[in-house]
């Protein structure tokens, strides 16, 4: 007499269940994982919120500091201007200024130091994307990039 | 007028400030770190301004709080938007005084350990901090700061979310670097 088969049989319901769960799951970890390792990406494929010159800016930030902060703050400004000076690389980050009219304040760009280029000299002109992150002495933009 | 009114104003404040023996910057190092088992954090302001008055030991420093760079753009975001509330409390400030050197001290290179007291502004809260440090010219003639210090992120009413308590240090290190040159 031959000897009845076992038939191993999976519960539908389980089934779709966890491949619900992986369809939902392995996406939402990818996506969960890539967001947590993203690093600010170059600001020169940001797109600018605002353009302005950097006397205005500076006008604007010293006429009335907390409207500016809401304007300018966290955003991705194209300032243009005069370069007044160009500092010397400190831990890997070159200050380019701005000249604003005013001796004692400036817009002061802050370039990772293998962004900067040469041109950048006292008296050029210069358009440059940056970050403000708002007023101490001068207007500071920060992951600043130059604008052919 | 005005101009000839400005022009006056500024050559005293200049006299005055070298009477005061006065240094500064714009270019001041802070960073602050989170050490847990489960996360480090650390992030940079190359931004900070300081103004020291060698005569009277005076310290002033400034801090733009969207200036701090993490390596991670997503702890950036959740530093800005839930704990320090950067769009509401845009600067952190220092008003205080270092002990432990004098203006003759800072004449010639050599690095003195000091003491620096006094009020640390965040989130809109005052709190007393008192930190050892050292100071002394450089080399270059720079007058280097330097002071590392603790606060509680709690004490300046910086809620951490219960979810991630356990990735965010109790203790937060702050590390304060700064090269004054003179005013």
């Amino acid at each position: 007499m031959p000897m009845p088969r076992t038939v191993f049989t999976i519960p539908l319901i389980p089934l779709v269940i966890v491949g619900l769960l992986l369809l939902i799951g392995i996406p939402a970890a990818w996506y969960g994982w890539r967001e947590y390792n993203r690093t600010a990406g170059p600001t020169s494929e940001l797109e600018a919120t605002e353009t302005i010159e950097a006397v205005a800016l500076l006008q604007a930030y010293t006429a009335d500091e907390n409207a500016a902060n809401a304007r300018f703050n966290g955003k991705v400004l194209l300032v243009s201007g005069t370069v007044r000076e160009g500092k010397a690389p400190e831990n890997g980050l070159v200050d380019v200024v701005l000249e604003t009219g005013d001796p004692l304040a400036g817009v002061v760009c802050q370039f990772a130091q293998a962004d900067v280029p040469s041109a950048l000299t006292a008296g050029a002109p210069a358009r440059i994307k940056g970050i403000s992150t708002g007023l101490l002495m001068d207007v500071v933009l920060q992951r600043c990039a130059i604008v052919e | 007028m005005t101009r000839n009114l400005l022009i006056t104003a500024a050559l005293l404040a200049s006299l005055t400030a070298s009477a005061q023996e006065r240094y500064a910057t714009r270019t001041g190092h802070i960073s602050f770190h989170s050490d847990t088992p489960m996360e480090k954090i650390e992030a940079h302001n190359h931004k900070a301004t300081s103004v020291f008055d060698a005569t009277t030991g005076a310290i002033e420093m400034a801090v733009l709080m969207k200036g701090f760079e993490f390596e991670k753009a997503l702890m950036q975001e959740h530093f800005n938007e839930n704990y320090v509330e950067s769009d509401k409390f845009p600067k952190a400030t220092f008003k205080g005084k270092i002990t432990g050197i004098t203006a003759e001290d800072l004449k010639k290179p050599g690095s003195h350990a000091v003491t620096v007291e006094g009020d640390l502004t965040m989130h809109g809260v005052t709190k007393p901090v008192k930190a050892t440090g050292t100071m002394g010219m450089e080399p270059t003639g720079a007058i280097r700061a330097t002071s590392t210090f603790s606060i509680k992120p709690e004490d300046y009413n910086i809620a951490i979310p219960g979810m991630v308590r356990d990735n965010i240090a109790k203790e937060i290190a702050i590390k304060v670097e700064v090269d004054h040159t003179k005013m």
